[in-house]
C-alpha cells in the first residue's frame, strides 16, 4: 500500500489565526517500506501519522492513499479502510482494560463481521506469534508493560493489515521491551508489509530503513 | 447487522455490570413509569372490560323505581306514600301496556327467619318473577330457577344464593364489612350446606329449595355486580305476599331494561307517564336513571385511568432523561474508548448502533423489572394496602417493556450521535 502526501497542512483552532501543527509537509512512502518519523516534541509527528492513518483530516494538501484521493472519502470508507488496511500501535497501548486479551485481540475481526470460530483460532495464533500463549484470558492491566504493546501488535495484525502505523511504540517500554518490539516490527516489515514508526529514539529510528526528519511542522531534507 | 447489535449487546452488557449503580438508578426510574403505566392501562382495561360485561350481562338502559323513604316518617307526605303503594297487579298492566320492554323484574324485598332443622338466621329475602333472570345474573345454576307457573299457582319453592369468596382485602375492611353485615351468619351457612332439594322455612312456612345460585368471583361480575347486603334466599312474589312473609303494604321496587339504549329516554317518559296516570304525581317513587350514573361512573373512571396513564407517561419521559443522561455521561466517560474502537475501523454507525443498543438494554431492564413491581403492586400490594385490585395482563406487562424501550431508544439517539460525531483523532487525545 503506497502513501503520497503533497503539500499537507494542519491547523489546529484556536487563538486567531489557529496554531498550525503542520505546515506543508510533502513525502512518498513506497510498498514494503518501514519509515521512521522523527523530530522533537510538538514537531507534528503524530498529527500527520493520524492523517496517514486516516483518524484526521488535513487542513489543506493532498494525501493518496494507495492511489486513492482521501479528500473523496466518506467516513464508511474510511473506517473501512482503518479495519482492512490499517494496524495502529500507540505509545499507551490503547488496549481496552475491561476486556480481556484475546477479546481485545478479537475486536477489530468483530467489526470485520468475521466469523466466531475464525475469528478466536486467529486471535490465539497471534498471541501465540508475539509469546503471549496462555495468557489469553487474562485482562491488560494483569500483563507488564512489553506484554501489553503486544497485543497491541497482535491487534493490530488482526484484520492482515497493509500497513503498520506505529506512534512512539517504545514510549513506555524498558529497554529489553523495546528491543523485543523493534524486532516484531522489522519481521513484519521483512514479511512484506508497510511500516510507518514516530519515534524520537534515534538508536530506533537508524533500524528503520528511511528516516524522515521533522522540526516545526515541516520536514528537514 | 444481526451480528453488529449482538456485539453492541455484548459490549453494552459489560458496560452496564462495569457501572451498576449508575445503570440501576437510571432503569429504576423507567421501571417507575412501567409501574404507573401498567396501573394505569390496567385500570382503563378492566374499565372498558366492565363496560362489554355490563353492556352483555345487565344492559346499560336501565332504571330503577323505588318508593320515595326520603318521605318516609314524613306525616305531610304519609298520604302520597298510600297512594304510591306500586303493587304487582301494577307491574302486570305496567307489562301488558309496554309489552316492548325487556325486562320488568319486581322486587317485594323484606327480612325474616330462617330455619332450617334447629338453625335459625336472620336474612333478607325477595319475592321475585322469572323476569329476574333476564339481567344480572352472573350466577351459575344448579337445580332449576323459579318459573311462571310457581308466580301463578304461589307455589312455595325458593332459589338460595351462594355468595362467592370475597377478594382478599386488609383487616381493617374486612373488620368493617363484617360488623355490618347482618347476613353473615346465613351465607355462611348456605356456602357450607348443599341445601339443594332440602326443605327449609321462611318464617314458619316449608319451601323446597330447587335451586343454588352459585355466585361468580368479583373479578367476572359487571361494574354494577355488588352483593353486599342483598338477598340470599329467592322465592316467587306471589307466594311470599300470600304467606305475609314479605309486607303487601309496601311498594314493591321495580327493575326495568328498557332494550335498546337509543329509544331508552323516550320508555323512561313513557314509564314516567304511566305511574304518574296511575298514582297522580311522581314525588311518590324515586326513579333512577341507571344509564345515566352508569354513564358518568365510566366517564368518571376513564378520567380517573387517564390521568393516572399521563402521570405514568410523565414518568416514562423522566425515565427516559435519566437514560439520557447516564448515556451522556458515558460517552464523556468513553471519549478514550471510542477514538479506539474507531481506530480498530468501528464506522459512525458502529459507535450510535453501540450507545442506542446500550440504552435500549437499560429500557428493557427497567421495562422487565417495572412489569414485574407493576404486577405485584396491581394485585397484592394494593390489596394489602386496602386499594380496589386492577388486574394486570400479560400483554400489558409486554406493552410496558415495548414503551420502555422505545423511550429509551428515542433518549439515546442524541448521546449516541454525540458520541458518533467524535473525530477519532480528538477523542484519542483525551485522557
Amino acid at each position: 500500500m503506497s502513501i503520497a502526501c503533497g503539500e499537507i497542512k494542519k491547523i489546529y483552532e484556536g487563538g486567531k489565526a489557529g496554531w498550525p501543527a503542520l505546515k506543508g509537509v510533502s513525502f512518498e512512502i513506497k510498498k514494503g517500506e518501514f519509515t521512521a518519523i522523527t523530530g522533537p516534541s510538538g514537531c507534528g509527528k503524530s498529527t500527520l501519522l493520524n492523517i496517514i492513518g486516516l483518524l484526521d483530516e488535513p487542513s489543506s494538501g493532498s494525501y493518496l492513499l494507495e492511489g486513492k484521493d482521501t479528500a473523496k472519502m466518506s467516513d464508511r470508507e474510511r473506517s473501512v479502510f482503518r479495519r482492512d488496511g490499517i494496524g495502529f500501535i500507540f505509545q499507551s497501548f490503547n488496549l481496552l482494560n475491561r476486556v480481556s486479551v484475546l477479546e481485545n485481540v478479537c475486536l477489530p475481526m468483530r467489526y470485520a463481521a468475521v466469523p466466531n470460530r475464525k475469528m478466536l483460532a486467529r486471535a490465539m495464533n497471534l498471541l501465540a506469534r508475539v509469546g503471549l500463549q496462555g495468557k489469553e484470558r487474562k485482562l491488560p492491566l494483569e500483563l507488564s508493560g512489553g506484554e501489553r504493546q503486544r497485543v497491541a501488535i497482535s491487534r493490530a495484525l488482526a484484520n492482515e493489515p497493509k500497513i503498520i502505523l506505529a506512534d512512539e511504540p517504545t514510549g513506555n517500554l524498558d529497554s529489553v521491551s523495546s528491543k523485543e518490539i523493534m524486532k516484531i516490527l522489522l519481521e513484519l516489515n521483512g514479511a512484506g508489509l508497510t511500516v510507518v514508526m514516530v519515534t524520537h529514539d534515534m538508536n530506533l529510528a537508524a533500524l528503520a530503513g528511511r528516516n524522515l526528519k521533522m522540526k516545526d511542522g515541516l520536514l528537514e531534507c | 447487522m444481526l451480528k453488529q447489535i449482538l456485539n453492541a449487546m455484548r459490549t453494552g452488557l459489560l458496560e452496564i455490570r462495569a457501572h451498576k449503580t449508575r445503570s440501576v438508578l437510571s432503569f429504576l426510574s423507567i421501571a417507575v413509569g412501567s409501574v404507573v403505566f401498567m396501573d394505569a392501562f390496567a385500570s382503563i382495561y378492566h374499565t372498558y372490560k366492565m363496560v362489554r360485561m355490563q353492556k352483555e350481562t345487565s344492559g346499560i338502559a336501565r332504571l330503577r323505581i323505588a318508593p320515595q323513604y326520603s318521605n318516609w316518617g314524613d306525616v305531610e307526605s304519609s298520604k302520597k306514600r298510600d297512594a304510591g303503594v306500586l303493587t304487582y297487579d301494577d307491574v302486570v298492566d305496567l307489562k301488558t301496556k309496554m309489552p316492548e320492554l325487556f325486562m320488568v323484574s319486581p322486587e317485594a324485598n323484606d327480612w325474616d327467619v330462617v330455619s332450617y332443622k334447629d338453625r335459625r338466621f336472620l336474612s333478607s329475602m325477595s319475592g321475585i318473577t322469572p323476569e329476574w333472570r333476564k339481567r344480572d345474573f352472573f350466577y351459575k345454576l344448579r337445580g332449576r330457577f323459579l318459573d311462571w307457573d310457581d308466580v301463578k299457582n304461589t307455589v312455595r319453592v325458593c332459589v338460595v344464593i351462594k355468595r362467592a369468596i370475597p377478594p382478599p382485602s386488609n383487616s381493617l375492611y374486612k373488620a368493617v364489612r363484617q360488623s355490618y353485615d347482618y347476613t353473615r351468619k346465613i351465607k355462611d351457612f348456605i356456602a357450607h350446606t348443599d341445601l339443594l332439594g332440602k326443605t327449609i322455612k321462611l318464617n314458619k312456612f316449608d319451601f323446597t329449595v330447587i335451586g343454588v345460585l352459585e355466585e361468580l368471583p368479583e373479578s367476572k361480575r359487571p361494574m354494577n355486580g355488588f352483593s353486599f347486603g342483598q338477598s340470599s334466599v329467592l322465592a316467587p312474589i306471589t307466594t311470599m305476599q300470600k304467606y305475609g312473609i314479605v309486607d303487601t303494604r309496601r311498594s314493591l321496587e321495580l327493575e326495568i331494561d328498557t332494550g335498546e339504549e337509543q329509544t331508552f329516554y323516550d320508555k323512561l317518559k313513557n314509564i314516567k307517564q304511566f305511574l304518574q296516570i296511575r298514582f297522580g304525581d311522581l314525588e311518590a317513587f324515586s326513579v333512577q336513571d341507571k344509564m345515566d350514573d352508569y354513564k358518568s361512573k365510566v366517564r368518571q373512571s376513564i378520567m380517573n385511568a387517564m390521568a393516572t396513564l399521563s402521570l405514568g407517561m410523565l414518568a416514562f419521559i423522566a425515565g427516559g432523561i435519566g437514560i439520557m443522561n447516564v448515556t451522556l455521561a458515558t460517552v464523556f466517560a468513553r471519549t478514550k474508548e471510542i477514538g479506539i474502537r474507531r481506530a480498530l475501523g468501528a464506522s459512525r454507525w458502529d459507535i450510535m448502533l453501540q450507545f442506542m443498543v446500550e440504552g435500549v438494554m437499560l429500557g428493557l431492564m427497567g421495562g422487565l423489572l417495572g412489569s414485574v413491581l407493576g404486577y405485584f403492586w396491581g394485585g397484592p400490594i394494593k390489596v394489602i394496602l386496602g386499594m380496589p385490585q386492577v388486574y394486570v395482563e400479560p400483554w400489558m406487562a409486554l406493552i410496558a417493556i415495548l414503551i420502555a424501550a422505545f423511550t429509551a431508544f428515542a433518549f439515546a439517539i442524541y448521546p449516541a450521535w454525540l458520541a458518533a460525531s467524535l473525530k477519532p483523532a480528538d477523542a484519542l487525545r483525551t485522557e
